[in-house]
């Protein structure tokens, strides 16, 4: 911005502290991966690749990313679905009853996970949903709602009414005006929302912890049980993949926003 | 095709947006609904259009009763203000969406739109982006829009006020090209009295959510009916004045101490009543010495400026100040501040218009 004021030292250092704050426990599993020791710790003498090599060669590690991977798509779909269609109906009848269900929405950011954790262990009980691959699909992708009713309402809100109006004056239908023009408009949001349910449900384990136990073994809840059982830095390996995994869906991200604003 | 309003009235609670709006347009006709901002032009065409339902009233579309179709059942085509393109889509994909929404076949799709946008000289765009186009080109891209599928009646809602000033006069041309030679009936919303002028056969000019006066441009600008249409369609003087004699053809009004000859026109008058004079600024003159006309008054130049084409001079005279056009080819005098010089206009030059005190 032009004729802003430039940051002082005071700013920019505690800028960069914060950044390394963000940072430095994220990078420090790095190295922590190519240890040459045979427990969780930094190299001593040289770095080696064999828990990359023990993480590729374990069929445990790969079945519970292909395990997560599945999960976090089904959840996903399930979020964008649901988040879309409930961002456009809100966005449709902007009555009451609409913003007091828009709040339900956001419920799941707000609750902390334990207790939703709690209470879906009660319903799967009754409805045989424990240590299903279904039961954690549904549970991520519920959770996953807020992230896609967030993005496509913001996108949503930046529609312009018009738009419809010339649709409609044209002979649009309902179904040709969603199609052809309302879906288009807000695909990057749809898109945003897309990324950000899927990373939600890919690192998360409270839940899991709670309605899963040894049919379904997602990647979070390996690294968790790794941490609680044995001190193996194959452990750091896949955080890095993780890490290196998420980056990239974020980098997507950002190439659909600025897709969208340029 | 006719399109007729009966009654047409349009109320938000208690404010009264359109009230009661009669009105017939004829097949090839262009019309304008011309007012100031809240006159309720823009909600009257928003009701023909279908987006805005009426209070009380019909609409009927050759005779059929359409008040209460959706707009996608009106076919009618639509300019809206800002164009309201669909900025996914390309020029070409743009245009051919109303014929897309009627699943007509692609090759047939792209004749048409070639067609169009042949219309609005703008084929060799047909491929970009609208916000790759300027404000002029991306309004072109609306018309091509709003007429590629043959609607029997176009809506234009401002279409022109995004536009800076020279733009906007070269588009007012095309359009009313555009208009002759398509033949289809044009409703038009604008708050620019110098476009609605110039571009339609009929103007209705609005105030308060009324139609006040329709008529032709000219027939508008000649024989204003009221105060306020003379005020918005150009600029006047008003002289406010009581009626002293009824002679053959004339009569005489008292203004202040000036006993003024005036023709009464359509206007019935009787002796002792108050009339309202209308008297535009170019209808009087500047007289020379051996001149003379049926009203004659003694002015002084309090103030005026230069306008290219003309003076605007603001003099003071019996009945007050009076703002007067001269053209500048033929100046009788070059204006100065204080200069005394003598105005004079004709019996038949004034209106006599209903005070509806709106104007001032």
């Amino acid at each position: 911005m032009e004729g802003a004021y430039k940051p002082g030292w005071f700013a920019r250092s505690t800028g960069l502290i914060v950044a390394l704050y963000l940072v430095l426990p994220i990078l420090i599993v790095l190295p922590v991966s190519m240890t040459d020791q045979r427990f969780l710790s930094l190299p001593h003498e040289s770095l080696s690749l064999q828990y990359y090599r023990n993480l590729f060669a374990s069929p445990e590690w790969f079945a519970s990313i292909a395990q997560s991977f599945w999960i976090a798509l089904g959840a996903t779909v399930l979020a964008v679905v649901s988040g879309t269609l409930f961002a456009i109906a809100a966005w449709r009848l902007d009555r009451r009853l609409v913003n007091l269900m828009r709040a339900l929405m956001l419920l799941p950011l707000i609750v902390p996970s334990i207790v939703y954790a709690i209470g879906l262990y009660r319903y799967f009980r009754w409805w045989d949903l424990l240590d299903r691959i279904a039961g954690v699909i549904i549970a991520h992708g519920v959770t996953g709602i807020p992230y896609v009713v967030i993005t496509v309402s913001t996108a949503l809100a930046a529609f312009d009414p018009r738009l419809e109006q010339a649709a409609r004056g044209m002979g649009a239908n309902l179904s040709q005006l969603l199609r052809w023009v309302i879906l288009p408009r807000i695909m990057p949001g749809i898109l945003s929302g897309a990324i950000f349910a899927f990373i939600h449900s890919w690192d998360e384990l409270v839940i899991v912890l709670f309605i899963a136990s040894r049919d379904v073994f997602t990647l979070p809840r390996r690294i968790w049980d790794g941490i609680n059982e044995n001190v193996d830095p194959t452990m750091a390996a896949v955080a890095v993949l993780l890490v290196f995994f998420t980056v990239l869906l974020l980098l997507a991200d950002l190439a659909v926003r600025k897709k969208r604003d340029g | 095709m006719t399109l007729e309003l009966h009654g047409l009235a349009k109320s938000y609670g208690s404010f009264v947006a359109v009230e009661g709006a009669d009105l017939m347009v004829g097949r090839g006709t262009f019309l304008t609904l011309l007012g100031p901002s809240g006159s309720g032009k823009t909600t009257i065409l928003s009701m023909i259009a279908g987006f805005t339902e009426p209070t009380s009233g019909q609409i009927f579309l050759d005779g059929k009763d359409i008040t209460s179709e959706p707009p996608e059942k009106r076919q009618f085509g639509m300019v809206f203000q800002g164009y309201a393109l669909f900025p996914h889509m390309s020029v070409a994909e743009n245009v051919a969406f109303p014929l897309r929404v009627r699943g007509m076949s692609k090759a047939e799709r792209e004749e048409k739109v070639r067609g169009a946008l042949d219309l609005v000289q703008l084929s060799r765009f047909a491929d970009r982006l609208p916000k790759q186009l300027s404000g002029g080109q991306q309004q072109r891209v609306a018309l091509a829009r709003a007429l590629v599928f043959e609607p029997a009646l176009l809506l234009l809602d401002e279409p022109l006020s995004a536009l800076d000033k020279k733009l906007r006069a070269e588009l007012q041309e095309e359009l009313r090209a555009l208009h002759r030679r398509i033949g289809r009936t044009f409703i038009n919303v604008t708050h620019d009295q110098e476009e609605a002028m110039s571009l339609s056969d009929s103007v209705a000019i609005l105030n308060h959510g009324r139609i006040i006066q329709l008529g032709a441009p000219e027939a508008l600008y000649e024989q204003p009916r009221t105060r306020f249409v003379a005020d918005f369609l150009g600029k006047s003087n008003f002289l406010p004045g009581t009626v002293r004699e009824l002679g053959q053809g004339t009569l005489g009004v008292q203004v202040g101490a000036l006993r003024i000859r005036q023709e009464p026109g359509a206007a019935k008058v009787s002796l002792g009543a108050p009339v309202l004079l209308s008297l535009r600024p170019e209808k009087i003159r500047v007289l020379g010495d051996a001149d003379t006309a049926d009203n004659v008054l003694e002015a002084r130049v309090t103030s005026w400026s230069y306008l290219g084409a003309g003076f605007s001079i603001i003099a003071e005279t019996a009945v007050g100040p009076l703002r007067l056009a001269m053209p500048a080819w033929h100046a009788p005098f070059h204006p100065a501040e204080g200069a005394a010089i003598r105005l004079g206009w004709s019996a038949e030059a004034a209106t006599i218009v209903e005070d509806d005190d709106a104007g001032a």
